[in-house]
Order: C-alpha cells, then structure tokens, then sequence
C-alpha cells in the first residue's frame, strides 16, 4: 500500500465574480508517483494548482496534506511545509546569478550578510547530485531556456520540496531536452519526490505519467492508470468530442506560389555585440505556411520584429513584404502593404485587455472605410462586424461589448486571430499562435491559419511547438544562433528528431541547402 | 574673462560648495534610489523635503533641541509617504497622482502653517532655533588641504556619507536588500520565492521618506539655519533625476548626484560675481539636468540602435 501525500475532498473554488472554476474535486497523490493533470485551458487546471500552491483558497472542500488538512495563506505556506512548483512562466530574476536566484527569500547569512560562498557551495551541490550541469555563479540572463528551468527545478530543491508541481514544462524545450526532463523527472521519483505534471501535450503525458488525472469545465473526469487509457480516450475525456486531427485533406495551392508574400535577404543584426540575426534569407510564397522552428532565443523573436517594424536595434538587409521594400517604413505601413501579425504576447501586444472585445477586433484596421462614417466611426457598422466575427470565430462571450480580459486565454487568442484573419491580408505572421491555449481553440486557430492559406495568403509560421510546426507547414527552416541552421523543402519529409538536432546546434546544412529557403 | 572663470572654478572654496550643496541632493537621491529597488517611483521627494525642512525647524524651536527637531522632521516624512501609501496601496487611488498633488501643495501648505505660527509668510527667522552645527575631525583637520577638505563639514553631511555606504552594504550585501531589489525586478518572482512584496515596498518608501526628509532638514538646520519660502527649490526634484540616469546602478547614482552639484556650486559661485546676470546663473544647475537627462537618452537611443544593449 502506498502512502498518500496530497488528498482533495470536494474542492470548489469560486471566483468573486460568480465563476466557478472548481466544482466537487477529489483526487488523491501518492508518494513518489508522476501525476498528470490534463485539461483544456480554463478547465480549472491553474486554479486547482493555485490552490494546492496556497496562492487561492477554496470556497469549500478540502486539501490535506501528508495527513493534516492545510490552510495555507500564501505560496509561503506551501513552501515551508513542502510544495514546490515550477511556473510556466520562469519566476526569475534575469540579472541575477543563478545562486541568488536560488537562495532569494532563504538565504543563508553570516552574522548579517548574505553567505555568497555557502550559498554557492550549496546550490553547486544540488545541481551536481541531479547531474544539471550548471555553473551556479552565471548570471540567468545568460542561459538558455532549457536551462531556466533546471534553475526553477533547483530552486525547489533547495527548499526541501517533496511534491513538486510542473506547470506545462515542455511547452519550451526541443525534443531531446524534453527526454533529458523526463530521464531527471524519474530519478526525482526514485528519490522518493511527487511530482503533478500539467501538460496540454498528450503524448509527453502518455509518456511519462503513472496516472493521469483529468479536467473538464472544472470538474473532474476521474483519475486513470496510465496504461488503462489510449490516446483516443483520453483526448475524448478533456474535449468530451473526437479531435479532427486530419490536417492532410488540405492541399497546398501551388496556384498562388508564383508570388512571394515576402521575402528576406541578408538580414543581419547585432545586439551586445554579437550577431542575433546573421545573414537570413528566404522567402514565403504565396499560398503556403513556412515554418520557423527553434529553441526561443535563437533569433526569432528578433526576425519577428524586424520583419513588423518593431524592432529598434538597426539592421542590413532587405525586407519585401508583397513585392514592395518596407525596411524604412513603420508598422501601419507595413501593414497597409498586407501585413498581418499575431504577436507572441497575447495579452500585452495582441489585445488592450480593458476594452471591449469589439473594439479589440476592429482595433489594427479602425481607419477602414467599411466601418466608418464620415467624420466619426459608426458603432452600427462596428457592431456588424464583430458580431459577425464573434459568431465565425466562436468567441465564447455573452457580449461584445465585454472587456477583452475577461475571456479565457484561448477565447482572446480567437479575437486576436479574428481581427487579423478579417484584415484579409496577403502575408501573416503567426507567432507561437496557440501557445498556452486549449486544444479546442488551438484546432480552431489551424483550421483558420490554412483556410488562409488555401485562399493564397503566404503565412510565417513561428513556434516553439515543434508538432504544430510540423503539422502546419509546407517548408520549414530551422533557426539556430541566429542563423538558419537547416531547410526542410517538405514539411511532410522530416522527423521530429532531425529537426531537434539542427535546433540544437547538432547539425547545420550547407549554404547551398539552406539557400533553397530563399530560392525554391 | 575665461581666465577669470577658470581661477574662479579652481579654488578650495568651489569644492566645499560643492560638498554642501551636494548633501541635500544625495539625500534625495538615496531616497529616490531606495523606493525605487523595489519598485516604486517615489517622487514626491520634493514635497517630502518642504515639510521636513518646517517640521524640524518647528520641532528644534518647540523642544529647544535641534536633533529633537531632525526627528520632528523625520517622523513628518514618514507620515507623507505612509499617506502616500495608505492612498494607493490600501484605496487603489495612482501613486503618481497622489505625489503630483503632493508636489503641487507642498510650498503653499508650508507657507500657511509658518503664517500661523509665526505671523510671517516668508521665514522663520523670527523663532530663535537651536540648530545643527559642523563637526571638526581631530588630527585630520590640522593636515594641509586634506584636513580642509575632509574636516569642518556639517554633520548632516557626515551622515550622508555614512549612510550612502550603509545603504551600499544593506542593499547588495544583506538578505533584505537582495529581497527588495528582487521586488523591483521582478515582483512575481519574489513573491513565488515567499518574499512579501508589499511589506518591502512599504518599508522602501519609509527609508525613502526618511532619506527624503533629512535633505529637509539639513536645509533648515544645518545649512541656512532658517526655513524659507521656496527653499528646496528643486533639489529633491535632481535627486529624482539622479535616479533616473542610474537606472539602478548605485554608484552611478552617487555620481550623478554630485555632477548636479557641481552645477548648483558653479550657479552659486558666479552669482557673487556681478559680471553676470544673475537669473541666467541661477538658470545653471536646472539647465544642467535638462542637457545631462537630454543627453543620457540619446546616448541610450544610439546604444540601442547599435545593438549594444537590447531595446525594451
């Protein structure tokens, strides 16, 4: 018999404003198994970590912990009596070393002063006994994403934690990374450690887990075995429908592909004194989806911005969005030119949370003629609009006049995606466009993204995801260091573990290979 | 002409204007500073500075002691930066609003408290105050040029020293500065690492009150000995600016906070000298934070735009 360590009776949690984001949940955790927690996005998964986390307490139920029942105040609370978890988000401090990150709110002293070599010596200790491979005196800024999390992971050890809760740890990491996770995951479990998974990627779940435990609308399909479930049922259970996974019926339409939606030449640029971007070049065809994959932090987000006029730092090269050079233009020119964008940063960039959602979808076009009068807009002719647009795209809101932060993650990514979609745009950027929304809703945005396509728009897709990368595209390159490491001219052609060593560095085509990307 | 500028510049008693006039500026920027590592722009430093400056004169004439009144005026800082934080913290009101309005109070409120008190609208030099005096250093006061420039200061100015090298050890050495500056970069961090976030930004803007509020009363007490109307003009304002040009990086900020002074201490010098006009000189030391602020963005903009830092 084993031992449980985390028990929930009939948790509820609901929210001042009347949402219930929990209903009657109970699950139970025991000792030194991988628990998965699968659910789509707003099913109640972050709230339920909240709880168990002691940053939200439930409305009733119960959360007891290694026999006692908790009333954790804070995040404190949980840390002390030992819960970790690591954020989607990192929680660290970028100028910091990776040692002060560590240590922050428990730092070892002398007399008054922080301990600086105790400390270090610690943290250096922890990182080898796990094998992290870390020197601890580097500064975070420095270190790669993967190893941002192996900081985050430390920091858990070295508060003792006994259940560690992973909040979508791989939505980040290339392949290979994500099995060097889950080989450290299980020794964590052979070191006696719980640890509660969070995923949205059923296969990495599959793959890992001893049990799985899922959500749906906040309340609880039950917890399985892991073998005792298939891939089809447990997709069944989080959406409560089969997913049309098919993506093939839709052909590439080589009709368009004789123009370039855009094309890039030369681009270079350095930042801190080393190149980020170093001689790109390619282009997307109309009619098609290029993807770009990569570890974040290999250039993308910087070709992102160069490419929307976002960018500050000057650069060299040539950027033609539809034929016409825009490197000296601002956004709004660029975009008058058929640019449409959706940024990675939904909330700051893609929408003003505080406005209304019919504002929101009208907001990179409100000069248009359609929706304006002579000298003022015309709420009539907006409300048309986004009515419409809220019907096609499936916002689920009672209003559009609702605040845009009001939705859940994946209902605001289908405004963002709405408005540029009705910008009926030549090219499209979609940057990481379904990071961190439910399948549902991601499924919705593919389905628009190639509709898009099969109607002759060229679409730069980047991702960190590497199956949407491969599930979407027609090409695909390969950033790596800010350059393209390697060009897939078929999508169709290339496996996973391939692309994973040319995101790391492993590998690194010819320059007449990857001048295909430009070329083809 | 130049000749004169430059034998005026170069004189044993420009450097100790410099070292008075840099106190209450390093003062103010020490607060500014303060607030400011765990995340809070405190500027309200000016209006700060104004009470203070009354509040210890007051105090010092009530109780007949100067260090009561330095008191006096410390616990007035206190109280305006707990207003402060009562406004935003615990009502929701804009901090930024808050300390506006603060700011544009300050002098007219303090005018009409000195009105009451001692029937004029202008000075206090009707009240007779103990005041705080200077402090001659045994031994190095009798050493050539060393001892003159080391020894015979204000003590105010002493404890400022002392204090911008306290601060330095309490912030980047002890536990609670590394907390308050993880508060400042990035408070979701902090608090998942168990840090209480608002405690640290309440406790900053107390220091910062402080700090702010000894600018004030050396101004009053130890530097012209009296308060008036207008007195602070703007010094708590440069130290707001020297935080700005840090951009948190405390030495940077100490520098900054003395380049200001040399600008007040070459206004001042050139003021006595009737060769020129007199509102163009005072113009010095405002002009100097417009240019040196000026120039610290373009220099920022270029670093960006040659890739030498990464843009926000």
């Amino acid at each position: 018999m084993k031992e449980t360590i985390l028990k929930l009776d009939n948790v509820t949690k609901v929210y001042p404003n009347g949402t219930v984001a929990n209903r009657d949940i109970n699950m139970e955790f025991e000792k030194g198994e991988i628990h998965s927690i699968v659910g789509e996005n707003g099913a109640g998964k972050s709230t339920l970590m909240k709880v168990i986390f002691g940053i939200e307490r439930p409305s009733s139920g119960t959360v007891t912990y290694k026999g006692e029942e908790t009333h954790f105040n804070s995040s404190m609370d949980a840390i002390k009596a030992g819960i970790g978890m690591v954020h989607q988000h990192f929680m660290l401090i970028p100028s910091f070393s990776i040692v002060d990150n560590i240590i922050l709110g428990d730092e070892p002293t002398k007399s008054v002063f922080i301990d600086q070599k105790e400390a270090a010596r610690r943290c250096q200790e922890l990182s080898d006994k796990y094998d992290f491979e870390l020197d601890v005196n580097a500064k975070v800024s420095t270190l790669s994403v993967a190893k941002r999390q192996k900081v985050e992971i430390l920091k858990t050890l070295y508060r003792n934690a006994e259940l560690i809760i992973l909040d979508e740890p791989t939505s980040v990491l290339t392949p290979q990374e994500t099995e060097k996770l889950f080989n450290q995951l299980r020794f964590f479990k052979e070191q006696g450690h719980t640890i509660i998974f969070i995923s949205h990627k059923l296969e990495e779940v599959k793959q890992i887990s001893d049990k799985i435990s899922v959500i749906r609308n906040g309340v609880s399909k039950g917890t399985y075995l892991n073998e005792e479930l298939s891939m089809e049922q447990l997709t069944n259970l989080i959406i409560g429908r089969d997913l049309d996974n098919d993506m093939d019926e839709y052909k590439t339409h080589e009709d368009f592909h004789h123009q370039n939606a855009l094309e890039i030449k030369d681009l270079y640029m350095e930042q801190n004194g080393k190149p980020v971007l170093d001689n790109i070049s390619f282009a997307v065809k109309c009619g098609e989806i290029l993807g770009v994959a990569g570890v974040e932090g290999n250039g993308q987000q910087q070709l992102v911005k160069c490419i929307t006029g976002l960018e500050e730092t000057a650069y060299t090269g040539d950027i033609v969005i539809c034929g016409k050079r825009v490197n000296e233009l601002n956004i709004k020119g660029r975009r008058d030119g058929g640019m449409a964008y959706i940024p990675e940063d939904r909330m700051g960039d893609g929408v003003a949370g505080q406005l209304p959602i019919s504002d929101n979808l009208i907001s990179t076009y409100y000069t248009r003629e359609d929706i304006n009068s002579k000298l003022f807009m015309d709420s009539k002719k907006i409300a048309a609009v986004s009515d419409n647009l809220i019907k096609t795209f499936a916002v689920k809101t009672k209003s559009a006049d609702a605040p845009v932060n009001s939705l859940s993650g994946g209902n605001v990514q289908k405004v963002v995606v709405a408005r540029e979609y009705n910008t009926d745009s030549k090219f499209m950027i979609a940057e990481q466009p379904t990071h961190g929304i439910d399948i549902g809703s991601a499924e919705f945005v593919h389905h628009k993204l190639i509709e898009m396509r099969n109607a002759g728009a060229g679409i730069l897709l980047v991702s960190a995801d590497l199956n949407e990368v491969m599930a979407l595209s027609d090409r695909i390159i390969v950033m790596f260091n800010g350059q393209i490491a390697g060009y897939f001219p078929d999508a169709n052609k290339v496996g996973e573990s391939e692309l994973g060593m040319y995101m790391l560095g492993a590998k690194h085509q010819s320059a007449e290979e990857i001048g295909g990307a430009l070329n083809d | 002409m130049l000749s004169s500028i430059l034998s005026t510049l170069f004189t044993m008693r420009f450097l100790l204007t410099i070292i008075r006039m840099a106190t209450p500026i390093l003062f103010a920027a020490l607060g500014a500073f303060i607030a400011a590592s765990t995340g809070i722009g405190n500027i309200a430093i000016e209006s700060i500075m104004t009470f203070a400056a009354l509040a210890g004169v007051l105090g010092s004439y009530l109780t007949g002691s100067a260090w009561a009144g330095v008191v006096f005026g410390m616990v007035v800082g206190v109280l305006t930066v707990m207003l402060i934080a009562f406004f935003s913290m615990k009502l929701g009101a804009d901090a930024f609003l808050i300390m506006i309005a603060l700011n544009t109070f300050a002098d007219a409120v303090a005018i009409f408290i000195l009105y009451q008190i001692t029937g004029d609208k202008g000075t206090t030099a009707s009240l007779t105050t103990p005041i705080l005096g200077s402090v001659d250093i045994p031994v190095i006061k009798d050493i050539p040029i060393i001892g003159e420039i080391l020894s015979g200061h204000y003590i105010l100015t002493y404890l400022c020293w002392l204090l911008i090298i306290v601060m330095f050890i309490v912030i980047y050495k002890t536990p609670l500065g590394m907390r308050m500056r993880a508060c400042g970069l990035n408070a979701d961090a902090a608090k998942t690492a168990g840090v209480n976030v608002e405690r640290l930004q309440v406790l900053s803007l107390v220091l910062s009150g402080i700090f702010a509020a000894l600018g004030g009363v050396y101004l009053s007490l130890n530097y012209l000995k009296i308060f008036s109307k207008g007195m602070v003009s703007g010094q708590g304002w440069m130290g707001v600016a020297a935080n700005g040009i840090a951009n948190g990086n405390y030495w940077m900020l100490v520098l900054s906070g003395l380049v200001f002074a040399v600008f007040r201490a070459v206004s001042i010098i050139f003021s006595s000298n009737s060769a020129f006009p007199t509102d163009l000189v005072g113009a010095i030391p405002y002009f100097s934070v417009f240019v040196i602020l000026t120039v610290v963005s373009i220099v920022n903009y270029y670093r960006v735009k040659r890739g030498k830092v990464e843009g926000q």
